[in-house]
Formats: structure tokens, C-alpha cells, sequence
């Protein structure tokens, strides 16, 4: 029976300042003596304007449309024609993000490698450097250069399709990876030249260089080290994203990588996942607004990242102005994440399926977040890697029926102005009509405001 | 013996003529005119002998993996970053960031090094002969650093398994790092390592730097540590 119903007693009164959840993380906190750590990402409830915010308004009178099941609609994407000699051509426009092999068990990285390669797309290796697995399995494979720089390997470097150095993380930009004892056991304490079972928390900030002047040389060094060959990528977790894209495109990326708030991260302070950064759909608008502002918008290649669930978000940030995609969390849940397998395991860490953030625990029920022999076995590789097929296959299908609709015979060539905003914030941010008005609210984005005077 | 001028020539074509050379078999390249250039001689991957004739700037030997390569003036900053494996000498001093993030091979400044000497160095031989900056050894994980002149503040912070010896004063020991006494094998390396990479070089005594590994793990027990290093 509810409180407030028993006889003879007054309501109860719970606070608005100290719920639950706030009397219970002052409680553990008091307990634990540090900040929180856990995995996932951010888990508040999206009180800010996101890519649902958007609609998209297909062809009637104005405009045809393509024949929805038949017509062509090519979803081909092209990264790196700036400087690179040989761009990465990718069958489609979602990629698999840079996620560590360590942070991941070895079956996660091979079945998300094949995935990729099964869909025509690219797979990304990560802090701890590059499995020989995912390189075999992968037809473009991107190498992660990391401030922590584990793993770092020049052979594997010379090896690669595309090199991204980076800068941050959308879920905890300005902070370093994090990797919890439990997962440091031997193969990936050797693999990182680290003692078994520390709680290796790696550096933000890149060992040799500080600043977009030296980062110009960094740019340099990994061409020179590549012949010019391998387009390069640099990639910022989101926060001044205007001026961060701009300081990127000019030290001579050849793609910029924009993760926003709602990207995953298999350990980080809770509060940097809770409290820093903006979201996905202002850092998106941001980035082409940087990128139109220093003329190389088309010529330097966006890659959008963090909470893209769908081929809506996708086909959204990429009418907002994004060339492709990196899904990180969706291809995880693809491969089993938060599944309804195993349930007494995810009871075990005090989770439950459709609710398990627990990845940094070590114990990921369904064999993913884990390097326990026992628990990596639960994922078997190749049927993982064929979700992650479909899913890739699944996200661009999406993307085409809204392009199709929208009378697109190239998903590329989805704008801004096949959207319409549904609350005031989202046309404010992206500068697109609300619903229902020929108006963009606010005038703009105020980066707009700011180059005009 | 091949040669190249760097005069007039850009560093993409520096180096494509340093790898061609390579590819060619020639086992000794001398390239003059360095004038502080970036990125000269990255990523080589043959056993070659590479002589840069001036000072060189960033990244000088960068990513490399097997050659013997000697600069007979100073280095910018990261010299020899990731290198896998090789030899890197340089005669006068190097900037920031010089041997930070190796994995193997050895590196040797006769002059002083920067801040951030050897940062997260992961395996492999540093040895200085003058000072060196702030925040050297910070985050070593693997290898050995020796520097035979004084060190700045913070030293040897946050390391995990990397061994430092220092031959002078020690500015100011970084979070969790304990000096030690060397053992005897350890004082026999120290004189064998100077003997042969610097034989006029005499320190008396080194001070063995090593992690207190306090900072391993989580524990509110240290909480004297962590609240600086969390």
C-alpha cells in the first residue's frame, strides 16, 4: 500500500534536493573515500535538446521523391581526400569506433572487426594498441594514436588504413582512459607494459606535444612515418567544438572526429560522464559551423560520434553536416550488451539486464567488457560479428529510406533543410525552422552571431 | 655512404631520399644541414647508421626501430618518442619529451635534457649526462633511466616498474616515488653503462628512484597519495 494512503498518517515528504539516488551516492562516496567510477556513459535522463528533437520532412509537392524500395540510393562514403594518397572508401557511412582491446575481451574486438568488414565499414583499434586479429579481419582499419600511447608500435602504425590521434573522449573529455586491476590481468598487462592487476589510470594529455602548433608537427611526423599515404584523423571529445574543429582542420587533419556527450566509455569518473561536455547534437552543429568558418567544410571530412543509437540520428547529424558516423555503445548492444542472458551474473554485480553499466567491473555478464576466460567464451565470435553486420546493414537501410524519401540518390547529400525542429532549443542549436514557422528561433547559433559582427 | 643536404629540399623529401637509401642496402647515411628541421628520420625500421649533422627538431627519430642514429647537436622536443628498438645519440642537449613512451633501445644525451624526460617510458635505456627538467620519469612504466647530473621537481612521479638513478640532487621527489639503495649489480650496471657510452663521465654514487606502489591500486588507506594523484 502507498504510504500516503495509510490511515491515520500523514504524507510523507521526500526531498527534491536529496532523492534516493542523491542520499545514496552521498552514502557510498562516504564509504568509498573517492569519485565513482563505472562504464556506459552517461545515464541522466535527456533533459536537452537532441537529434529526437529533429523531424525530418520528406518530399509531397515541392520536391519528388525516389522510389522507396528500388530507386538507388548510395550510401558510399570517401574520408581523407585532403592530403592522405589513399582515402578510405567505406561501403557505408557507420563505423565502428575506437574501443581498447582490454577495455574489451579479444572476442568482442575480432567479432566487431569482422562485423565491419562484412558491412563494407571500418573498425577502430584503441588504447593498448592493435590486435593482429582485428587487422586480418578488418578491410579498414584505423589505428588509435592515444596520449597513454600503450601498445604503440610503428609496424602496426605502418599497417594501418587511417591513423587517428586523439585528443579526448566525448563521455569524460580532458581526462585520461581508465582501466580497473580487474581487466589488467596478464595478456593485456603485457600488451600495455604494465604490472598485473594495477588500476591504470592513462594521462590526458599527450606525452609530446601540448597544443594545436606542436600537434601541427605530430600531424607531420605521422604522415612522414605513413609516406603520406594513410588519411589522418583527429578526435575530440566535445566541448569548445567550434574552436576545437577549427584548430584540428587548420593543423592538417584530414578528417575530425566530434564525440559528444552521450558517447560510452567502459570506465570513467561518473561525474565526468554525468557532467561534462555538450551534447552530440550541438557538437555536430558546432563542428560545420568550424569547418564552414575556415573553408575547408567538404574538403576536411566530419565523423560524428557519441549516443548514435539509429540510422535516424545517423541520417540527422549527417543532414546537420556529417560525412559518416562511429557507433561505439549501439555495436556493443549488438553484440549482446544488456542482453537478457545470464541474468543471476548481472544480479551477481548488483545489475540487471536493460539496466548494466557494470563494464568496468570486469565481470561483463555476456562476455564483452570482460577478460575472463570463462565469461569471454559466452560471446562467440561469429555470430556476434554478423549482428554487427546486420546492425551496420540495418542503420544504413534507415538512413536511405529517409534520404529516398526526402528525393536523395545519395545519402551525402542529405541538408539541413530536409529538417525541421521540434522544440525551440533544437532550431536555436541547428539553426533550423520549428515546426509549424519559416523561423529559426534565437537567430541562429551564436557562432553565427559572433562571425557576423 | 650516402649523404644528403638538407639545404632548399622539404622534409617529405629528406626523408623519402633517408628511406630509398635504406631500401638500397646503404648501411651509412650522413644528412648535413639539419638546421632544427622537424621530423627528420622517422619511422626507420632498418638497421642503419643515420649521422644528422646540426641540431634537429621535433621527433627526431621518431617511431624507429633498429638504427644507430647519432645528432651532433641538440634535439627538440620528443626525440626518438616510441622508438621499438635502435640507438639514439645526441652530443649536445634535447628538449621536452625526449625518449617518452619507448619500448626498447637506448637512448643517450650527453648534454641536459627538458621537462618530462622519458615520460611514460615503456622499456629500454635513458641515460643523460648533464641535468634534466621537471617531471622526469613521470608515469614510467618499464626501462631504466639514468640521469648523472641533478633533477628537477617532481621525479619519478606516479611510475609504475621503470628504475631511475640520479647522479647529483634530486630537486623533489614526485607522488609515490622512494629513493633506494642500488644493489651491487645494480651499481656494476650504472659503472658499465657509463664506460661505455661515456667514459670521461665519473659519478661517484647514484640514488636508485623507484615507485612506492602506493598508487597501483585504489585504497582510501592512502588517502595522503590519492588526493593528490586521483
Amino acid at each position: 500500500m502507498a504510504p500516503h494512503s495509510e490511515p491515520n498518517r500523514p504524507p510523507l515528504k521526500a526531498s527534491g534536493t536529496y532523492t534516493p539516488a542523491v542520499i545514496e551516492d552521498i552514502q557510498v562516496k562516504a564509504e568509498l573515500g573517492r569519485y565513482r567510477l563505472r562504464g556506459f556513459g552517461t545515464l541522466r535522463e535527456r533533459t536537452w535538446a537532441t537529434f529526437d528533437d529533429l523531424t525530418f520532412i520528406p518530399c509531397t509537392l515541392t520536391r519528388i521523391p525516389l522510389e522507396g524500395y528500388r530507386e538507388k540510393c548510395s550510401a558510399r562514403t570517401v574520408l581523407g581526400k585532403r592530403f592522405a594518397k589513399k582515402p578510405i572508401e567505406l561501403d557505408i557511412p557507420i563505423m565502428i569506433t575506437g574501443m581498447s582491446w582490454g577495455a574489451l575481451s579479444y572476442n568482442a574486438k575480432v567479432a566487431l572487426a569482422k562485423g565491419a568488414n562484412a558491412a563494407g565499414s571500418s573498425n577502430t583499434t584503441g588504447d593498448g594498441g592493435m590486435l593482429m586479429a582485428e587487422r586480418e579481419n578488418s578491410r579498414a582499419l584505423i589505428y588509435e594514436v592515444l596520449p597513454s600511447r600503450y601498445g604503440i608500435n610503428v609496424h602496426h602504425l605502418q599497417m594501418a588504413d587511417g591513423i587517428e590521434l586523439t585528443i579526448g573522449q566525448g563521455a569524460k573529455p580532458g581526462t585520461g582512459g581508465l582501466l580497473l586491476g580487474s581487466k589488467v590481468l596478464d595478456t593485456i598487462a603485457k600488451q600495455r607494459d604494465l604490472p598485473v592487476g594495477v588500476d591504470q589510470r592513462s594521462p590526458a594529455r599527450h606525452p609530446d606535444f601540448l597544443g594545436p602548433d606542436d600537434m601541427v608537427i605530430k600531424i607531420e611526423e605521422l604522415r612522414e612515418a605513413t609516406d603520406w599515404r594513410v588519411p589522418i584523423f583527429v578526435k575530440m571529445g566535445a566541448t569548445r567544438v567550434f574552436d576545437d574543429v577549427r584548430l584540428a582542420a587548420k593543423a592538417g587533419a584530414d578528417v575530425v572526429v566530434v564525440d559528444g556527450m552521450e558517447g560510452g566509455t567502459g570506465a570513467a569518473a561518473e561525474i565526468c560522464q554525468e557532467h561534462t561536455g555538450i551534447p552530440t547534437l550541438a557538437a555536430v552543429c558546432e563542428a560545420r559551423a568550424a569547418l564552414e568558418d575556415v573553408g575547408l567544410y567538404g574538403e576536411v571530412q566530419l565523423i560524428i560520434a557519441g549516443g548514435i543509437r539509429n540510422g535516424v540520428d545517423a541520417a540527422k547529424a549527417m543532414a546537420l553536416g556529417a560525412d559518416a558516423c562511429y557507433i561505439g555503445t549501439a555495436a556493443l548492444i549488438a553484440l549482446n550488451c544488456n542482453a537478457p542472458l545470464y541474468v543471476e551474473d548481472y544480479e551477481k554485480i548488483g545489475a540487471a539486464p536493460y539496466h548494466c553499466h557494470h563494464c568496468h567491473t570486469g565481470l561483463c555478464p555476456v562476455g564483452i567488457t570482460t577478460q575472463k576466460e570463462d565469461l569471454m567464451k559466452r560471446l562467440e565470435i561469429e555470430p556476434a560479428a554478423e549482428r554487427v553486420a546486420n546492425l551496420l546493414h540495418a542503420m544504413t537501410s534507415e538512413i536511405q529510406v529517409l534520404a529516398r524519401a526526402c528525393g536523395k540518390a545519395d545519402i551525402h547529400d542529405l541538408e539541413p533543410e530536409d529538417l525541421r525542429a521540434l522544440s525551440l532549443e533544437a532550431s536555436m542549436i541547428c539553426d533550423v525552422p520549428l515546426v509549424g514557422t519559416t523561423r529559426v528561433f534565437g537567430g541562429g547559433p551564436g557562432w553565427k552571431e559572433r562571425r557576423c559582427h | 655512404m650516402g649523404a644528403i643536404n638538407c639545404d632548399g629540399r622539404t622534409i617529405r623529401e629528406i626523408n623519402s631520399e633517408i628511406k630509398r637509401l635504406v631500401a638500397d642496402g646503404e648501411k651509412n647515411i650522413v644528412v648535413k644541414n639539419t638546421a632544427a628541421r622537424h621530423n627528420l628520420g622517422v619511422a626507420i625500421v632498418k638497421p642503419v647508421k643515420l649521422r644528422f649533422e646540426g641540431s634537429v627538431g621535433y621527433y627526431c627519430a621518431g617511431m624507429i626501430d633498429g638504427p644507430t642514429v647519432e645528432v651532433t647537436g641538440s634535439a627538440g622536443w620528443g626525440l626518438a618518442e616510441s622508438m621499438l628498438n635502435g640507438t639514439v645519440i645526441v652530443r649536445g642537449s634535447a628538449g621536452n619529451a625526449a625518449a617518452a613512451t619507448i619500448r626498447g633501445g637506448t637512448v643517450v644525451i650527453h648534454g641536459d635534457a627538458a621537462a618530462r624526460l622519458a615520460v611514460a617510458l615503456k622499456g629500454g635505456l635513458v641515460l643523460v649526462g648533464g641535468n634534466c627538467g621537471y617531471m622526469a620519469g613521470f608515469m614510467a612504466q618499464k626501462g631504466t633511466l639514468i640521469v648523472c647530473g641533478d633533477v628537477g621537481a617532481a621525479f619519478g612521479d606516479s611510475m609504475y616498474e621503470a628504475v631511475c638513478f640520479v647522479g647529483g640532487k634530486i630537486g623533489e621527489l614526485g607522488n609515490d616515488a622512494v629513493i633506494e639503495k642500488p644493489t651491487e649489480q645494480e651499481e656494476a650496471f650504472l659503472r658499465d653503462t657509463l664506460k661505455s657510452h661515456m667514459p670521461k663521465k665519473t659519478v661517484l654514487k647514484f640514488k636508485k628512484v623507484v615507485a612506492g606502489r602506493k598508487l597501483w591500486n585504489f585504497s582510501k588507506q592512502e588517502r595522503a597519495v590519492w588526493k593528490e594523484a586521483l
